[in-house]
């Protein structure tokens, strides 16, 4: 869709293998709580990249300190060139977050949450825009709806449309199909796939192994706050296709992903 | 690769607006706020007549600054740190102060409605009227003491980060501060507490904003009242604004 900007335009790189996130020896803490200890990475444009883990495996801490929420104890952080520590201001007009719970005010209307965030992310929506944003997420009836009032599936629709309304070039989403129905989810993974292919770098965490498997170019398994594989999800079927774990953990006799995941990281429960 | 940050004037409206329809669709809280300072200067229909309309005034005003720091704002930013609502903004390319600072136009705001209704409901019903100058001066004293309750309240948000432990620290402090503060002022709970209270936050907005509806009456223990006030506010919101817990976890 096409959003009518106002002086303050964004413009999403052209380079497919161009690195537009760049994670480097990242350790975030928690008081003596070490959360995320040596993580580096990179998301490319293009590229729908997945950070899975157990519960409390480092992945929103990783989240977090990507969105400049929390402060890297060590490590830098890139976004489109621009270092989080230097230049957070410009690092953050760079992202589209959707955030593990949808956080707009509730009492406010949907086109009034549209014209505040079009507001803090320099955007300049008419109302001929907004009506069609809305459209084009299937809310064309919402806009004068508390966002309060919305299903948990139609709040998630506006926080993406939120997300990507100042065209970034990187999109952050946390557990973004957690609360979804099957349909929701469908269309949402489609959206998803559809910035892929308008060429967003897309970093999300997930505990759908099969979405993952699905969607994502390539995975990275965080648990106790350390990556312990990065690859394509296939490639990292294949390398640890026969590793004992991974076979006792396989119960359909075909290894998927989740086996993985569960020779990976264990079958303990997580907090 | 270029990167334009959005205007802060443009996300300073937006964030404005968005605020202020915010405490508009909220106004039963709006109301509630200013119910008990309006309540106060009814009933204290005799009282002016003994201890004079100053006294009244800035005893309900007190009251009703009291009220919009600690019931009103505090509560509103532990409600939406609790939704997540800073959270998301916070991920946004704004300064974070202008975040808060745009949640303080708005309670700035309802200190101008609360000393304008003050002033309203005792013309009409207890024929109180102030030179032009003396409403000039008590909206600006009205301003440094609701500065002082909104720095309080920033600091009790800010250090907890519990939404029910901020409720409840703002009911305690904010009943403290009428119980204590009115009748400790009157002499009632004895004269060591009487001279405490005179400097408190309670008594150095109250005697601050007594000497702006009356300007002949403003002293030297006023102007040490003003100073103290500031210093308290300085302090509250110094303490509120760096410890402040963005988030509950």
């Amino acid at each position: 869709m096409e959003i009518a900007t106002g002086e303050t335009q964004y413009t999403v790189s052209e380079d497919i293998a161009g690195i537009v996130l760049s994670v480097q020896n990242l350790k975030v803490t928690y008081g003596n709580f070490i959360a995320v200890q040596d993580v580096s990475f990179s998301v490319h444009g293009g590229e729908i990249f997945g950070l899975l883990g157990p519960n409390g495996a480092g992945k929103t801490s990783t989240l977090s300190a990507i969105e400049g929420l929390l402060k890297a104890a060590q490590g830098n952080i890139f976004i489109a060139g621009f270092d989080t520590k230097e230049k957070p201001l410009h690092a953050k007009a760079n992202i589209g977050v959707q955030l593990q719970a949808t956080s707009f005010q509730p009492e406010l209307t949907v086109d009034e949450v549209l014209q505040l965030y079009a507001g803090v992310y320099g955007v300049s929506l008419s109302k001929e825009n907004r009506a069609r944003l809305l459209y084009d997420i299937k809310l064309e009836n919402a806009a004068t709806k508390r966002f309060g009032q919305l299903s948990g599936g139609q709040q998630q629709r506006v926080s993406l449309a939120i997300a990507t309304m100042h065209q970034p070039q990187l999109v952050l989403l946390d557990e973004p199909t957690t609360g979804l129905d099957p349909q929701s989810r469908r269309q949402l993974w489609k959206r998803i796939e559809e910035m892929r292919n308008r060429n967003h770098a897309i970093l999300l965490t997930t505990h759908s192994m099969e979405e993952a498997e699905a969607v994502c170019d390539r995975i990275a398994i965080i648990d106790h706050g350390r990556i312990i594989a990065i690859d394509a999800p296939e490639a990292i079927i294949e390398k640890h296709r026969n590793d004992p774990e991974v076979i006792s953990a396989s119960r359909k006799g075909k290894i998927t992903l989740e086996d993985v995941f569960i020779g990976l990281t264990g079958t303990a429960i997580r907090s | 690769m270029s990167t334009r940050l959005p205007k802060r004037s443009v996300a300073a409206i937006a964030l404005l607006r968005s605020d202020f329809i915010t405490q508009w669709r909220n106004r039963r809280s709006v109301i509630l706020v200013l119910l008990v300072p309006v309540i106060i200067l009814i009933s204290w229909k005799g009282v002016v007549a003994k201890m004079g309309a100053p006294f009244v005034l800035s005893n309900c005003i007190t009251i009703g600054l009291t009220a919009i720091g600690l019931m009103g704002y505090s509560n509103a930013l532990a409600r939406d740190r609790d939704r997540g609502v800073f959270q998301r903004l916070r991920v946004a390319p704004i300064p974070n102060s202008l975040i808060l600072l745009s949640r303080l136009a708005v309670q700035m705001a309802m200190i101008i409605l609360l000393t304008l209704v003050v002033f309203l409901v005792a013309y009409e019903n207890l024929h109180i009227s102030l030179t032009a100058g003396a409403y000039l001066l008590s909206l600006i004293a009205a301003f440094v003491g609701g500065a002082l309750y909104l720095g309080l309240g920033q600091m009790i948000a800010g250090l907890q980060k519990n939404a029910e432990t901020v409720n409840a620290t703002t009911r305690l402090v904010y009943f403290v501060f009428i119980m204590v503060g009115m009748f400790g002022e009157l002499g009632l709970l004895g004269e060591q507490l009487k001279k405490i209270v005179h400097w408190s936050p309670y008594g150095t907005v109250r005697t601050i904003v007594a000497a702006a509806v009356q300007p002949a009456n403003w002293s030297t223990d006023t102007s040490f009242a003003l100073l103290v006030t500031i210093g308290y506010s300085l302090v509250f919101a110094l303490l509120g604004i760096k410890w402040f817990r963005w988030n509950t976890k």
